[in-house]
């Protein structure tokens, strides 16, 4: 990568420079023109004679002549800021598009690192440099060229100027230039060095932020708070030193600079006015260089700005750009590569030494073949190499010394189009990526853009703009939104094969009860399946014939049903008889829907809810208002919390008052509404709903209803003989809710659900919705060996010839052991390493190599077994 | 039946009849309502307690395993509060009750019964002189029954 800065925009953007430099150097003229045609218009036009005048070939009177200057004027105004408008654009965009090439190379840089780089640099320390760091340099590129070009011109103009008008004048004009050619610099180094201090100060910091971010439970768990206060404060309070260090120098250097300037008419004066008083000069000569020199200090102000902007952005550029430049580096070619090469052929170690840079990550000297077609159960504790010898055999490491080979090649060699398609890989420690389910299980075909997506219209052209972009900006061509996975890889004809393959995966790795549940937590876009939806409404019908028929059953679930009202749902629910479009609404936010608020007006439900969220308050402010925040009992029972309490006190009061003005507000009248739709009668029996107002709500819901179906995007009705999108698939299939005020209840009718999705075959489809779970950030929603076997079901689905599995199912229990045939049958005829501590785990497989201490041992088993 | 009702059958429960009206409403909040049908079991004897019952209405067997099978002891009718023994010490449930006909129970979780004794101390005064009271009566009925066994 380009060592320097200017090196990185010449190479780059030298073309585009020399557009600015042309452009700013056009500018010039009209610039000078425009400042000197209002003197000619009050001079010559209002104030001149011998009129009219002729110019190319006509005649102009003075109004005329007036008129055409001024017009003239203009004309280079709105052509004058029209270049510069122009001119202000190009640069943004070139820096933009370097800004934008810049941040590229440093991402693809850290795909090329060696995995042990990895080990020497966090994410806290190179997610600033790709975002932040890089940032000024982006605004800098359009000025790099053309500004002390043209600057530097200037200069140089008036220069020559003033030495034509006196050489010994000239001379005291730059007299101090060497001195400040000489001096700044050498100030502005400290300065660069001091810049070079704060980057790293300023990294440091946000490695500390991002290492307490990850490992904040250990921090409170250990009551660590103060110590990482104290460290990060100490990191701020060399931030600060360093940042007042350089804003000194820097002033330093303006007053320094000032000062020099300021010299120089101290110079003319005396030199100027003894030459002038001896005759040698005359006074008019004088003035005229003085005048000049006043248009030296702007371009010379400009350069030396330039120049300190310079030293900045150039320091900054390094410090990233040094980070990105590890000799070991991948070639590009190993991420960029489209070679794809099936892989046949017998792994082999040949004399192999890694070290990973510390003891426990080594191995000396390996030699081993694996058959094609065989499996090898790789035996050594943690610390003894066998993490690392997988990680060669997956061609994830590079030895130090001796070669891995499969098939004659070198695994160092091969590109990750090969690597990655033929060797699946599943590590000690997996990642699972923030996503669906689904997502991950194909994130092992997504290797390029295969189906390509037909773009018409407006579409097509911005994709094309898209396209021109990334040419610009040597970003990569492969389009996001195309169809990634790779069905031939799979062995699948379409997407819908491809999910069948999936669900037979998490089925034979034992993940599909699992997957099953979140289906049925999950919600379904009726629209995508309406097959799956009519089959839900199916057992949705089954289920209630059960109820009508079996008086056990029936006492345990309150259905849907628009004619009566619901004492195991939210009073809101019970109004309204319909669920928010969007699941995430809150009950207060529902409470100040207008179309809910006006059909609460409508069916003058409003006062009476009003009055109910009152006198809940009221109970809530008397039972819990004793009672101390940390008891836990607020928390588990109240529907207020702690936090509200002191708020629905005053609302409590407002309430009570008689008087007007401290009534309650609208915005109050609107929180105990928020308050009386949480209300679940059977669960929180407060007493505050008569049977009038039951029958009241069981009417009003016809009212919005009605109301929704004519313009209704936000609220989707209950009805039995549709499905509802908001509510989940077990809502859906249940269409009820069991009583709260039945033990058991929950448990007992899903029980029946699970039967009865079993009995109508719709297990499947429901495991399929359970595809499209979000897993959270990082998998945060899957438990550990959810998210292992989330990792595994990848590997298996990416159909490669050679499998290298690392402490993954390797327990001594019936369910891991159960797993590990399974997963040595589906693999039966490929190649098979696994990593294991444990030498019982080991001898279900044909054959183990032993590793103690990074070398290769004699498998003496039953030393071995005593040993662990 | 409300928390109104839920709180004047709590009343009449012996072991809450010193605590006042607003504990005793907190009380009832807290506790969850349940009904149980004909047969069904509120708990089986040797299974860990997790909550106490207070009977709103209807009755229940209590039985116990015997050598001879399960047999009938007792019964437990309205305000009866049944299995606070196993809220406030750790131990098993010492007898299975059945509900006989229809009832409407008020169950009382441990973790929140504790949490209200830690919160309200008077309510732990009144719970502990019941308490005591009882021991007392025990005590009393066992030098009687030793009197008894030696005057024979």
């Amino acid at each position: 990568m380009e060592k320097s800065l200017f090196k990185f925009i010449w190479r780059y953007s030298a073309p585009q420079q020399m557009v600015i430099l042309f452009i700013t150097v056009l500018s010039y003229p009209v610039s000078y023109i425009l400042l000197e045609l209002p003197k000619q218009i009050t001079n010559d036009a209002i104030q001149g004679a011998d009129f009219p005048r002729e110019i190319f070939g006509f005649e102009f009177d003075q109004i005329a002549y007036l008129v055409l200057l001024c017009f003239t004027f203009l004309f280079l105004v709105v052509v004058s800021n029209g270049l510069k408008l122009v001119l202000n654009i190009y640069k943004g965009r070139l820096g933009e598009r370097m800004l934008r090439r810049l941040r590229f190379e440093l991402f693809q840089r850290v795909l090329r690192f060696r995995l042990p780089h990895f080990k020497k640099v966090s994410s806290g320390e190179i997610i600033p440099m790709i975002t932040s760091e890089v940032e000024d340099v982006g605004g800098f590129i359009g000025e790099a060229i053309a500004l002390p070009a043209y600057q530097g011109g200037m200069l140089f103009v008036q220069i020559g100027f003033i030495f034509m008008q006196n050489p010994l004048l000239g001379l005291a004009a730059v007299s101090s230039y060497p001195l400040q050619a000489y001096i700044i610099p050498k100030l502005q180094r400290k300065v660069v060095l001091l810049s070079r201090e704060r980057v790293k100060n300023i990294r440091s910091v946000a490695d500390r932020v991002g290492e307490s971010i990850t490992g904040i439970p250990e921090i409170h768990a250990n009551d660590a708070s103060a110590w990482h206060s104290a460290d990060l404060s100490d990191r701020l309070y060399k931030n600060y030193k360093i940042r007042f260090q350089i804003f000194n120098w820097k002033y330093f250097i303006k007053f320094l600079n000032n000062f020099l300037n300021q010299l120089t008419p101290f110079f003319f004066y005396l030199i100027g006015g003894y030459l002038v008083i001896e005759g040698e000069l005359s006074i008019g000569a004088l003035l005229a260089v003085i005048a000049a020199y006043k248009d030296l200090a702007g371009p010379w102000k400009e350069l030396l700005a330039y120049y300190q902007m310079v030293a900045d952005v150039d320091v900054k550029y390094q410090t990233v750009v040094e980070n990105f430049d590890p000799p070991d580096i991948y070639p590009v070619s190993r991420i960029t590569s489209d070679e794809i090469e099936p892989l046949n052929g017998d792994i082999v170690f040949k004399d192999v030494s890694f070290s990973g840079g510390a003891a426990g990550q080594e191995l000396f000297d390996i030699s081993l073949t694996v058959e094609e077609g065989s499996d090898l159960a790789v035996v050594g504790q943690d610390g003894s190499g066998r993490s690392e010898l997988l990680q060669l055999a997956a061609g994830l490491l590079g030895p130090n010394a001796g070669r891995v080979e499969i098939g004659g090649q070198n695994l160092d060699k091969l590109p990750e189009s090969v690597l990655g398609r033929e060797i699946a890989y599943v590590g000690a420690s997996v990642h699972v990526w923030t996503g669906t389910v689904r997502d991950n299980l194909y994130y092992g075909l997504r290797h390029r853009p295969i189906r390509l997506i037909e773009r018409v219209g407006e579409a097509k052209s911005e994709y094309a703009r898209r396209l021109t972009e990334a040419r610009e900006t040597a970003n990569p061509e492969y389009d996001l939104e195309a169809g990634w996975e790779d069905l031939e890889a799979a062995g699948v004809e379409d997407q819908e094969e491809l999910d069948g393959k999936a669900l037979d995966v998490i089925q034979l790795i034992g993940l599909s009860n699992d997957v099953y549940r979140m289906g049925l937590q999950s919600r379904l876009d009726p629209k995508r399946d309406e097959h799956l939806a009519e089959r839900i409404l199916a057992v949705r019908h089954a289920l209630a014939d059960r109820v009508a028929q079996d008086s056990q059953v029936q006492g345990l679930v309150e259905l849907w049903n628009i004619d009566r009202f619901n004492h195991s749902a939210t009073l809101v629910e019970n109004i309204l008889f319909a669920a928010p479009a969007d699941p995430a609404r809150s009950f207060d936010d529902l409470a100040g829907d207008r179309d809910v608020v006006e059909f609460l007006e409508e069916t003058n439900l409003k006062s009476q809810l009003v009055s109910i969220g009152l006198r809940i308050a009221e109970t809530m402010v008397e039972l819990f208002s004793n009672v101390s925040g940390d008891s836990g009992l607020l928390g588990n029972y109240s529907f207020i919390t702690l936090d509200e309490l002191p708020e629905f006190e005053r609302i409590v009061r407002a309430g009570r008052s008689e008087n007007e003005k401290l009534g309650l507000k609208d915005a109050d009248r609107e929180r105990l509404i928020g308050l009386a739709f949480k209300l679940i009668p059977a669960r929180h029996r407060l007493g505050v709903l008569s049977k009038d107002m039951e029958e009241n709500i069981v009417k009003a819901r016809h009212v919005f209803r009605e109301r929704i179906e004519k313009d209704g995007k936000d609220f989707v009705t209950f009805d039995p003989n549709r499905y509802v999108p908001p509510m989940t698939i077990e809502g859906n299939l249940l269409f009820g809710r069991p009583r709260v005020d039945r033990r058991d209840a929950r448990e007992r009718i899903d029980r029946l659900i699970r039967s009865l999705v079993e009995e109508m075959d719709l297990r499947l489809p429901i495991t399929r919705a359970g595809l499209d779970f979000h897993v959270g950030v990082s998998g945060s929603r899957l438990s550990a060996g959810q998210r292992r076997r989330v990792a595994l079901a990848r590997a298996l689905l990416k159909n490669a010839s050679y499998f290298v599995l690392d402490e993954t199912l390797t327990g001594l229990n019936e369910e891991d052991k159960a797993a590990r045939k399974v997963i040595r049958e589906q693999l039966r005829g490929r190649t098979l390493l696994f990593g294991t501590s444990n030498m019982a785990v080991a001898e279900e497989f044909s054959d183990s190599v032993v590793l103690d201490q990074g070398r290769k041992v004699e498998a003496r088993s039953e030393e071995f077994a005593a040993a662990t | 039946m409300t928390l109104e009702t839920e709180v004047e059958a709590l009343r009449r429960v012996p072991l809450f009849r010193g605590i006042d009206e607003t504990k005793l409403r907190l009380l009832a909040f807290i506790s969850q309502r349940a009904r149980y049908a004909d047969g069904e079991h509120l708990c089986n004897q040797g299974e860990e307690g997790d909550c106490a019952f207070i009977i709103l209405d209807g009755e229940a067997d209590v039985r116990v395993h015997t050598p001879e099978g399960e047999k009938v002891v007792a019964k437990v009718g309205q305000y009866a509060i049944v299995g606070e023994i196993a809220i406030l010490c750790d131990v098993p449930r010492t007898a299975t009750l059945v509900a006989n006909g229809d009832m409407e129970v008020l169950t009382v979780s441990k973790d929140d019964f504790l949490n209200l004794l830690k919160e309200f101390p008077e309510v732990s005064l009144e719970v502990m002189r019941t308490l005591a009271q009882r021991l007392e009566k025990t005590t009393q009925d066992l030098a009687a029954m030793k009197a008894g066994d030696s005057a024979a």
